[in-house]
């Protein structure tokens, strides 16, 4: 990227976040929901934490932190990507194309606006979540890894919904799978540890995607500032998110070929 | 080749099985405000789009500011200010943000921007209104920012794709200045307009296009004066039409009227109108509205097209002719009036 490839994408990123932090309507249900499923599920399931093959906790809400996480940056990033549909369905990514910007910029610049999103919102849920029980192991070195590894997974996440963004060309689209993150969500360890589920939740659980995302993030707040710890949380949304890029890349290729 | 800022050859644009554009050929002089005029759906801005890069022809070839919109579409960019109808503008972002942003993609240096962005927002006449969302504008004041972004890097080029559409008649008077001023500060325009009144007021020359060709092209004055005789327009009842039509004709060429109405360029002047009325009612036609008017780009545009743009029903619709382009939907986003 060369240096006017780089102050476009930090002012494509600038007006995102701003963008995304002057709409409370759509920012502030991503914070709210999470919280209520983990404050629900804290009276709900505490006692579940005594049941063989659950991890040694001091309570729910510290099992429980990882997938609170997990589910805001998800919600998050569907906005995130959602915006980037609008930008194309009301033109402004025409404007965007009409001028010398970095192609690949215009959709990092929507993504880094993602990224921080993901890095706030994790630190919100787990302060937000001290107070009530859900410890982090870690520290504060592993709160830093945890908010490092919610804004890698906001960026693997909000890729693979830009993709969809830049194939479709449709907020519509984007905000439809909206019901089936929610569906991978419950198919995942997010509220449950994999070793309590048994048959077919159990294999879904395992090829989920985001079972292995909220893992890394559990890891931390159970475990401690460990290498492994640090390395699942780091490495798999890390390694996702490569991927989505390479996703989200290719079809902007494809969107602009197509003009 | 010639020096000309924007310069296409034989330039056509399919999408799938439709024809768009089929052909065009134009040449923009410097210094001139170029008035393309069309109905929806005739291929205008999808013309416009592949002069400023946003699509590639499927043939044919162009090249605006010297460079051609294909193998040189960056430093077209960098020539080019363009204006898209439908006015995309953030409405999330301030005036003075979405200034700013337009002069970073434009690799305007940080210490300049503020004050081109000054400039820009006074001569508009937003300087009040810079630090409100855009959402707060009226259609007018966003019409006014989206030409103010489109001038942040000073270009020779100016693209301006249904500037006034939908605006209120002061409105469009503001914008007609201004592009006039920028015209004589000596910025090529190249205008694409559905209303003849604005191409008559702005441009030096138009061009006409219809069902994704040009059909005329030269100054206004020179097109109106090849029309030649004065229109004649009637209105009378359905069943008498055509008895009418057959009083018109012996006293010149039936031209095209607004729906319910018909006309005749009259070869002998204005003077044979109480001729032609006496003839009328001596046929039993009863001439329920009349007027006579001097040659106007109506006329021209009736006269290449077979139909008025004014006024008329047979006009293309958008889709006619395959639409100007398959778009991406247009919406309103969250916060937009």
């Amino acid at each position: 990227m060369t240096t006017s490839s780089v102050r476009q994408t930090m002012a494509l990123a600038k007006r995102s976040t701003l963008e995304l932090f002057r709409q409370p309507a759509v920012v502030v249900p991503s914070m709210i929901f999470p919280l209520f499923f983990a404050f629900l599920g804290n009276s709900s399931f505490g006692k579940t934490t005594s049941l063989p093959g659950f991890p040694k906790v001091s309570s729910y809400l510290q099992f429980q932190l990882a997938g609170t996480i997990t589910q805001g940056v998800l919600f998050g990033s569907v906005t995130g990507a959602a915006a980037l549909a609008t930008d194309i369905e009301s033109g402004f990514f025409d404007r965007l194309l009409a001028a010398p910007t970095s192609r690949t910029g215009i959709v990092f610049g929507r993504l880094a606006g993602s990224v921080l999103f993901g890095a706030f919102s994790t630190a919100v849920f787990i302060f937000a979540l001290l107070p009530f029980g859900a410890d982090v192991a870690a520290g504060i070195r592993g709160i830093i890894a945890m908010i490092v590894s919610g804004a890698l997974i906001s960026l693997a996440v909000g890729a693979l919904m830009s993709s969809i963004a830049l194939k479709t060309g449709s907020s519509e689209a984007v905000q439809g799978t909206f019901p089936l993150l929610f569906i991978l969500l419950f198919f995942s360890s997010a509220f449950f540890p994999r070793e309590t589920m048994s048959g077919i939740y159990k294999t879904i659980a395992g090829i989920n995607p985001i079972s292995h995302l909220v893992e890394g993030l559990r890891a931390l707040s159970l475990d401690g500032f460990t290498a492994s710890a640090l390395a699942r949380a780091i490495l798999v949304p890390l390694a996702i998110a490569i991927v989505a890029l390479v996703i989200a890349n290719s079809q902007l290729r494809k969107r602009l070929r197509s003009n | 080749m010639t020096n000309s800022p924007i310069i296409a050859e034989d330039l056509v644009r399919h999408f799938g099985d439709v024809q768009a554009v089929k052909g065009i050929n134009l040449e923009v002089k410097a210094g001139e405000i170029f008035g393309f005029l069309g109905p929806n759906g005739a291929g205008k801005s999808t013309v416009v789009r592949m002069l400023t890069t946003l699509l590639r022809p499927t043939s044919g070839t162009a090249h605006v500011a010297g460079y051609d919109v294909v193998k040189e579409a960056d430093k077209v960019r960098r020539s080019i200010g363009v204006a898209l109808q439908d006015a995309a503008i953030d409405p999330l972002m301030t005036g003075a943000e979405l200034l700013a942003l337009q002069a970073v993609l434009y690799g305007i240096p940080s210490a300049m921007m503020k004050k081109r962005s000054d400039e820009l927002l006074e001569r508009v006449g937003l300087t009040a209104a810079a630090s409100r969302r855009v959402s707060t504008y009226s259609g007018g004041m966003r019409r006014r920012l989206d030409l103010a972004l489109s001038l942040i890097h000073q270009p020779t080029v100016l693209f301006l794709d249904e500037p006034t559409t939908g605006l209120d008649p002061m409105s469009r008077l503001t914008l007609w200045e201004e592009v006039r001023r920028l015209n004589k500060e000596g910025t090529t325009v190249m205008l694409t307009t559905q209303y003849l009144e604005e191409a008559d007021q702005l441009a030096d020359r138009i061009a006409i296009i219809d069902h994704g060709r040009i059909v005329r092209e030269g100054k206004p004055v020179d097109l109106k004066a090849s029309v030649g005789a004065p229109t004649l327009i009637i209105k009378t009842q359905t069943d008498q039409e055509e008895r009418a039509k057959t009083v018109l004709v012996a006293f010149g060429d039936l031209r095209p009227g607004a729906q319910g109405e018909l006309g005749v360029g009259l070869r002998g002047g204005a003077t044979q109108v109480t001729d032609v009325i006496r003839k009328l009612d001596e046929a039993g036609v009863h001439v329920q509205h009349l007027e006579i008017n001097e040659p106007s780009l109506d006329d021209v545009f009736a006269e290449a097209t077979g139909y008025r743009l004014e006024g008329s029903d047979n006009a293309p619709s958008a889709g006619d002719n395959g639409v100007d382009e398959p778009q991406t939907k247009k919406k309103s986003r969250r916060g937009r009036k």
